[in-house]
């Protein structure tokens, strides 16, 4: 599936490049919609309608990258296992709000994509969006969505939770760390963290452990959740 | 030296990707052969049959571009334009409000279980 060719390695360095100036640009303004992954997607779909290359030529590059996100789900594990005391203290409440939000996610996603007509494939593709991308991506593939649609739907529930996310905790009285931290990372994931970060760091620990548990439950239920809903 | 350890411990990460995905696919499990080795990785560590000191550096290392490594996959809705100048446009408010609705229920549920359960250790 990795090609040795001129294509590959073109868009591997160019793809890596992007990113690079994508960060440096977001580390300088700190701007939430210049998030490097918004911006460094736009540069390279730029440059393939530009140039007209298909998107298959430049996956031959773009593999290359991808095959880093395997590995990095299973690295998520590490900083779960630093977080083992705050999880072992508040097991329950977590696990409540785990279950709760990622059933929720999966039920009310599956549910109105199903009433507005939506295909199965489309529905599949909505259905993981409150987990963290790799895990997104991989549980679209495992249960017939669209992996690049899954991980663009993975980016609108974050950028929800960071704009729209502090008023709907302020409407709801969910004013703790635990709330607020697990209420971020269940459903907004990496860059719910990221905002959690701004509450505090007992947010930022509750919502990277609850990003964690969200996908891995996520993984597991979706398709128990495809099964029963479609 | 530095290098050396954590290129190491990263070819470890991929032998547990690698185990997890023999395992998806010996017992057709319907979920990734990453979150199976995410949990093996998991257990070891909790188990201590792993220690932490020789996974630490590597899976720091590879977190910290996690997001570089997702790109080529949103690079991938060029091929997806005129679904969003259809009918599929309405997808994006199902995700916004089925997010919030995710929100809502987690960090309801989490804050009301840990107020609940703190009201009772007071009594108690």
């Amino acid at each position: 599936m990795m090609a040795f060719t001129p294509a590959a390695l073109i868009f591997s360095v160019l793809t890596v490049t992007a990113y690079v100036i994508a960060n440096f640009i977001y580390l300088r303004f700190r701007k939430t919609p210049l998030n490097p992954v918004i911006t460094a997607t736009v540069a390279l779909v730029a440059i393939l309608v530009l140039f007209d290359i298909p998107y298959a030529t430049y996956m031959e590059g773009g593999d290359w990258v991808a095959a880093f996100l395997g590995p990095a789900v299973v690295a998520l594990a590490v900083p779960l296992y630093k977080h083992r005391e705050l999880l072992q203290k508040n097991l329950v409440p977590i696990a409540a709000g785990i279950f709760a939000g990622v059933i929720a996610g999966l039920v009310s996603g599956t549910l109105f994509t199903r009433w507005l007509g939506f295909t199965e494939e489309l529905i599949l593709t909505v259905l993981p969006k409150s987990l963290t991308t790799p895990v997104a991506m991989q549980v679209a593939s495992t249960i017939g969505g669209i992996p690049s649609l899954a991980a663009v739907f993975v980016m609108v529930a974050g950028f929800t939770g960071i704009l729209l996310g502090p008023y709907l905790l302020h409407l709801l009285n969910i004013d703790s760390p635990i709330g607020r931290g697990i209420g971020l990372g269940a459903s907004a994931h990496g860059l719910g963290t990221a905002k959690a970060f701004e509450y505090g760091p007992e947010d930022a620990s509750m919502s990277s452990v609850a990003m964690t548990l969200s996908a891995v439950l996520g993984a597991l239920l979706s398709p128990l959740a495809a099964w029963l809903l479609l | 030296m530095k290098i050396v350890r954590i290129v190491l411990q990263l070819l470890v990460l991929y032998g547990f990707l690698l185990i997890g995905e023999a395992i998806q696919a010996l017992l057709q499990l319907p979920m990734p052969g990453s979150i199976i080795g995410f949990l093996l990785l998991f257990s070891a560590l909790l188990l201590k049959i792993y220690p932490l000191e020789w996974i630490d550096a590597g899976a720091t290392f590879l977190l910290s571009f996690l997001s570089l490594y997702f790109i080529p996959a949103t690079v991938g809705v060029v091929d997806y334009g005129p679904l969003f100048s259809g009918k599929g446009v309405l997808l994006l408010p199902i995700v916004v409000i089925s997010t919030l609705i995710t929100m809502g229920a987690a960090g309801f549920a989490s804050q009301h279980i840990a107020n609940r359960s703190a009201a009772q250790k007071e009594e108690s």
